[in-house]
């Protein structure tokens, strides 16, 4: 009697396909900072020291919760380059003086701003579908322009000691910043898995006219994306204020391209979501790592601005060959 | 029977100028075409005919150089070619009149006929002889436009001409007409007619797809019909009358796949009255009963894809009047301006036909992708549950096959995302079910599923309109099928007594005859 | 076929042509200095290296894409130019390097398929880099030749305003009476049909964000004759300024509408409301607000059919 047999994969090789698939689908932003590690270990491991680690960490923070925001805008298929002009709006409210209002009615008022700006945002881009890019680039100098004229004649002000606080302090050896930074991620992860604006981000993000045909309120969904874009770049423009670094007058323009940088890296990209919130954290991180070890090379800013143009590049060549 | 050129004495050249042979077309699983052979001769205008789907469109993208055969070869004038794009095509002097037209709407008539070969030297444009040549050329067809217009803002009659000019200017002796009365009216029908008999005259080859059997046997001289992508005959049209054509065209066995009807009382569901049935068309009137599935069919293009749509919310229906009819019986007015999410308040659910474009989230798993039907009534920061339970019992119910719910959609096969689609509209709270082309692309079990699906929604109290083009499901499934044709339904057949015959001949126009004399 | 008609694709609207010549005669009556002849050559000398960028700005546009990265060109154009002090081959270099970003830009928009607002973003990024690697802070000098022959007059006009409509009179003669210009529009407005037709899109987009980088470079060779040396952030206003001249236009960035005198009578509102707000006294920084507000209502005039970016 003829013995069948039958050709099974064996387990090893079925494993390891998974394990190569599990890892492929993980954001560029893991392997760049795994790359950075790698690179600072083998170079001059002082860079590693959790002294070195915990002063990026306060950094990056900033840059992370810009990029919570981005990077819901950019899963909603639109683009948020308004941020520079948030910023300066914000820096002005807080420290210029002209708002005679204690401090914490100031954060709020700042916070609201935020939320105002990406309101309009989002309606000139939904309701008169004008391209994202330019209405919110145009924004950014309206913002700019305005407030530099009205303010520029007045003495730059102080940063009031409670900003000072959240921004430069540390709890034992942990940065209130990034304290900060951790408080406003989780949530919105957490919320956006389980809430059904997330499971609205996902549908839109991933076919708009699929969600249309199916009655989601697409548009709605886009114009709360640039209200939370608004509202976190105003928080961590808040952060920005209280900490050691403002002396940077680009900060503003940095913080745009770094943040589009850091969600494209972080596997998320027009539409796409697979990063969901961790990969553009990280994205985050892994960008103030490099800045700050290229710094520490010795790079100046015109090798930073090279730089940062050839990230975006790259994610973006990254992103198009992935999804062929 | 077999392309048989003997039998053809009214053929004025031979031998063939254009022949495609044994041409077979697939695309990924399905076989469009299979072992098609076709020839073309001077002086000859030569009609495709079939159904939606039966494979002539494909055919003739072949012949245009759109799409490489998978097997197969062309000949022209007796010598094999291979067309790889629709350059090349053109180049070999293949004309094709495509139903979207391949012109530039931003660019002049001249500019549009003489695009990529410009009059004038080395990079110059000599306008003014592109100009004459184009004056030229719309003068020989009989045309008086001038060629200064904008192609934009041509009527579609006019852009027809354009394409034609084209041909005729790069001396193409193959023209491939695809549906091309579809847009026009009685007297420009008339002219294409003029044109095309000019064309034969000037001992073209001309190809006439259509499903308009009063144009095929007034113009043309040979007809094939091809039938689920396989010849089925070609002949002399002086050999050929309208029903025979007819029977030719669809006469499949049905299929034992479709669950039993019930029979009982109606009430009225849905009525709708004055639905928008396609721009500059008369308005239609649609009802709906519960426990019954209503067909609505119609050749490409006739209306029914409006129809279903404006009673889905997603067309602008502004003058209809909807009324949804509850369980007892009560009338809740439907806002006709209102959105589809609007409809669904209402218990009324629309299915795409399009379900990778319109449909399924391909990044989202099967699980996310079915349960989004169930947060219509909640705030967008209201919890969004995952409703587990609630998913794999609709899954289990509608028989869908997949290892966990939590697999990604596109690893599914074109049954079971159809099924997904299902259970995402099944899933909410609703009683009407408006479905585009249920089965496109599935394969024949999870039809059964499917049809077994939709019979147990209407059995349960639900309605069902069923928009398809597939008549055998049609006729197996429903128990009223309604016929559009030009934007109005024509005609209102019992499923139970429904034949393909008598669908076909409804959608065609075709006049009945008795239904004693069925197949010849 | 008739320029202002329906029937045509220059996009130039009653609005394009009548916003400029109300300025020009707003100004006329409510500014005393407008007319005169100081004010008039300043305007020009500061309307022409826009005009030109605008010009290169239009051609990308026709094709259905945007070039974030002029500015930076810009910049980098006047330092190369002025880095080598005095030297000639500082000004082809120049010019070379505009061309190749151009064809980067286009390559990344039509080969790898990037979307053209990351393309240029991250080349605008790159070559602002690139300008403060090669002058890190404004100086330089530029070759004796090239400030004398910018600032002085031909007949009694200003060098300035010949190249300038010199330019115009060039791009528009390129759209109207070649291949390139009319593939140009084809591809623009329609690239599947247009490649239907024999038209190879990849290398009119190609050759259309070239011809915007040259532009840009020729754009800053005027400016470095004008100011002098080289400076490595003076060119980063021009992107959003030549978008808005582009926009202001009638030029509709979707593709294939679109005209050099279109572009050109943008280029002059822009400039004429700048002037305007100059000689009215309005602070510098308001005067950028102002733009932005003007590109708002730009841009909210084209038409579009997607939602977001």
């Amino acid at each position: 009697m003829p013995a069948i047999t039958v050709q099974q994969t064996p387990d090893s090789q079925r494993a390891a396909r998974r394990l190569y698939g599990f890892l492929s689908n993980q954001p560029p932003s893991w392997y760049g900072l795994g790359i950075l590690l790698l690179v600072a270990w083998a170079t001059r491991p002082a860079l590693l020291s959790p002294l070195l680690l915990l002063a990026i960490l306060k950094q990056g923070a900033i840059l992370g919760v810009v990029t919570i925001g981005q990077s819901l805008v950019v899963r909603s298929r639109s683009i948020d380059l308004s941020i520079s002009g948030v910023v300066v709006v914000v820096i002005w409210i807080v420290t210029s003086g002209a708002i005679p209002l204690p401090v914490p009615a100031l954060v709020f008022l700042a916070l609201l701003s935020g939320a105002l700006i990406g309101t309009i945002n989002g309606l000139i881009i939904t309701r008169l579908r004008a391209s994202a890019v330019v209405v919110t680039l145009a924004m950014a100098i309206v913002l700019t322009g305005s407030v530099v004229a009205a303010s520029q004649y007045h003495q730059p002000g102080e940063t009031p000691d409670l900003l000072r606080i959240v921004g430069s302090g540390r709890i034992g050896s942990l940065p209130i910043a990034a304290i900060v930074w951790v408080a406003v991620l989780i949530p919105f992860a957490l919320s956006l898995r389980t809430c059904v604006f997330g499971r609205y981000l996902d549908a839109v993000g991933s076919n708009p006219t699929a969600a249309t045909v199916s009655g989601i309120p697409s548009l709605r969904v886009m114009s709360i994306t640039h209200i939370f874009s608004g509202l976190t770049t105003a928080l961590a423009a808040l952060l920005l204020v209280g900490s050691v670094s403002v002396g940077n007058t680009n900060i503003g323009q940095d913080m745009v391209l770094n943040s589009l940088a850091a969600v494209i890296l972080g596997g998320v990209s027009f539409g796409s979501g697979k990063g969901r919130m961790l990969g553009p954290a990280v994205g985050a991180f892994m960008l103030t790592y490099l800045f700050s070890l290229l710094i520490g090379f010795g790079l100046g800013a015109a090798g930073q601005a090279m730089v940062q143009g050839a990230i975006i590049a790259l994610a973006a060549l990254v992103f198009t060959f992935r999804s062929r | 029977m077999l392309y048989q050129a003997e039998k053809a004495p009214h053929r004025k050249a031979w031998p063939p100028l254009i022949e495609g042979i044994d041409i077979s077309m697939n695309f990924g699983n399905t076989r469009a075409v299979s072992r098609v052979s076709i020839a073309g001769h001077a002086g000859s205008v030569h009609a495709v005919t079939g159904e939606n789907g039966a494979g002539k469109s494909t055919f003739m993208k072949i012949l245009a150089g759109v799409y490489r055969p998978s097997a197969g070869e062309l000949r022209m004038h007796g010598k094999t070619i291979t067309l790889r794009n629709p350059r090349s095509a053109r180049e070999h002097g293949i004309s094709t009149i495509f139903q979207e037209f391949t012109l530039l709407p931003n660019l002049t008539i001249a500019e549009n006929i003489f695009i990529g070969r410009e009059s004038g030297r080395r990079g110059w444009i000599n306008r003014k002889q592109m100009h004459e040549r184009a004056s030229r050329t719309l003068n020989s067809l009989g045309v008086d436009i001038d060629p200064g217009t904008l192609a934009g803002s041509l009527s579609v009659s006019e852009q027809q001409l354009v394409e034609i000019a084209k041909g005729i200017t790069t001396d193409a002796s193959v023209f491939i007409f695809d549906e091309p009365t579809a847009a026009l009216n009685g007297p420009e029908v008339k002219k294409l007619e003029t044109l095309i008999k000019d064309l034969q005259a000037r001992g073209k080859s001309i190809f006439y797809i259509s499903h308009r059997l009063d144009e095929i046997f007034r113009l043309c001289d040979t007809v094939t019909v091809l039938k689920d992508g396989q010849h089925v005959l070609t002949t002399p049209c002086s050999e050929l009358d309208e029903h025979t054509l007819v029977t030719l065209m669809v006469g499949r066995p049905i299929e034992d796949l479709f669950p039993h009807r019930s029979s009982g009382q109606l009430s009225s569901a849905l009525r709708c009255e004055r639905l928008n049935s396609g721009p500059g068309r008369s308005a239609v009137n649609l009802n709906l009963n519960r426990r019954e599935i209503v067909g609505l069919v119609g050749l490409e293009g006739q209306g029914q894809r409006e129809i279903i749509r404006a009673a889905a919310g997603l067309m602008q229906t502004p003058h209809a009047t909807i009324e949804k009819f509850n369980s007892v019986g009560k009338a809740h007015p439907v806002d006709p301006s209102a959105g589809v999410a609007r409809r669904l308040a209402h218990g009324i659910a629309f299915v795409p036909g399009d379900r990778k474009a319109e449909g399924l989230y391909l990044d989202l798993s099967v699980a996310e992708n079915v349960v989004i039907g169930t947060y219509r009534d909640s705030a967008l920061y209201g919890h969004a549950s995952a409703q587990s339970s609630l998913v794999e019992d609709v899954i289990a119910r509608i028989g869908l096959k997949v290892k966990h719910p939590k697999q990604s959609v596109t690893t599914l096969s074109g049954g079971n995302q159809q099924k997904v689609l299902l259970a995402r509209a099944l899933i909410a709270d609703i009683d009407i079910l408006l479905i585009e082309e249920p089965t496109r692309g599935v394969d024949v079990g999870a039809k059964a599923d499917i049809y077994r699906l939709l019979r147990g929604f209407a059995d349960e109290g639900g309605a069902v309109l069923v928009g398809s083009s597939e008549l055998t499901e049609l006729i197996g499934l429903c128990d009223r099928i309604l016929v559009v044709r030009a934007g109005t339904i024509v005609a209102e057949i019992d499923g139970t007594q429904a034949s393909e015959e008598t669908v076909m001949s409804h959608a065609l126009g075709v006049s009945q005859r008795q239904s004693t004399e069925k197949t010849q | 076929m008739n320029p202002f008609g329906p029937n045509s694709r220059s996009g130039l609207k009653p609005y394009v042509v009548s916003m400029p010549i109300a300025l020009i005669v707003g100004l006329s009556f409510a500014a005393t200095d407008f007319l005169n002849r100081g004010n008039l050559s300043n305007l020009s000398a500061q309307i022409a290296p826009l005009a030109i960028a605008t010009l290169g700005q239009l051609l990308v546009a026709l094709v259905g894409g945007i070039d974030l990265s002029v500015g930076s060109v810009i910049s980098l154009t006047t330092c190369v130019a002025s880095a080598s002090v005095g030297s000639t081959a500082g000004i082809a270099l120049a010019l070379l390097l505009g061309c190749v970003i151009g064809i980067a830009n286009g390559l990344a928009v039509s080969v790898a398929r990037m979307h053209p607002i990351i393309a240029t973003l991250s080349s605008m990024t790159f070559v602002q880099g690139l300008a403060l690697y090669w002058l890190p802070t404004a100086g330089g000098l530029a070759p004796p030749f090239l400030p004398a022959f910018i600032n002085s007059t031909i007949a009694g006009l200003p060098v300035s305003i010949l190249l300038l409509l010199g330019c115009v009179i060039v791009v528009g003669w390129l759209l109207a009476r070649t291949r390139f210009g009319l593939r140009l529009y084809a591809v623009g407005a329609h690239p599947r049909n247009a490649s239907l037709n024999g038209v190879t899109d990849r290398q009119i987009i190609v050759a259309a964000y070239a011809a915007g980088g040259l532009f840009a470079a020729c754009a800053g060779v005027v400016l470095t004759g004008r100011i002098g040396a080289g400076d490595p952030v003076i060119g980063a206003q021009f992107a959003l300024a030549t978008i808005t001249a582009v926009a202001l236009g009638g030029v509709q960035f979707s593709g294939g509408i679109g005209s050099a005198v279109g572009a050109f009578c943008g280029v002059l509102t822009l400039g004429l409301m700048r002037n305007g707000m100059n000689l009215v006294g309005i602070d510098a920084f308001l005067q950028s607000a102002a733009t932005g507000v003007l590109l708002l209502i730009a841009i909210s005039f084209q038409r579009r059919t997607i939602i977001g970016f």
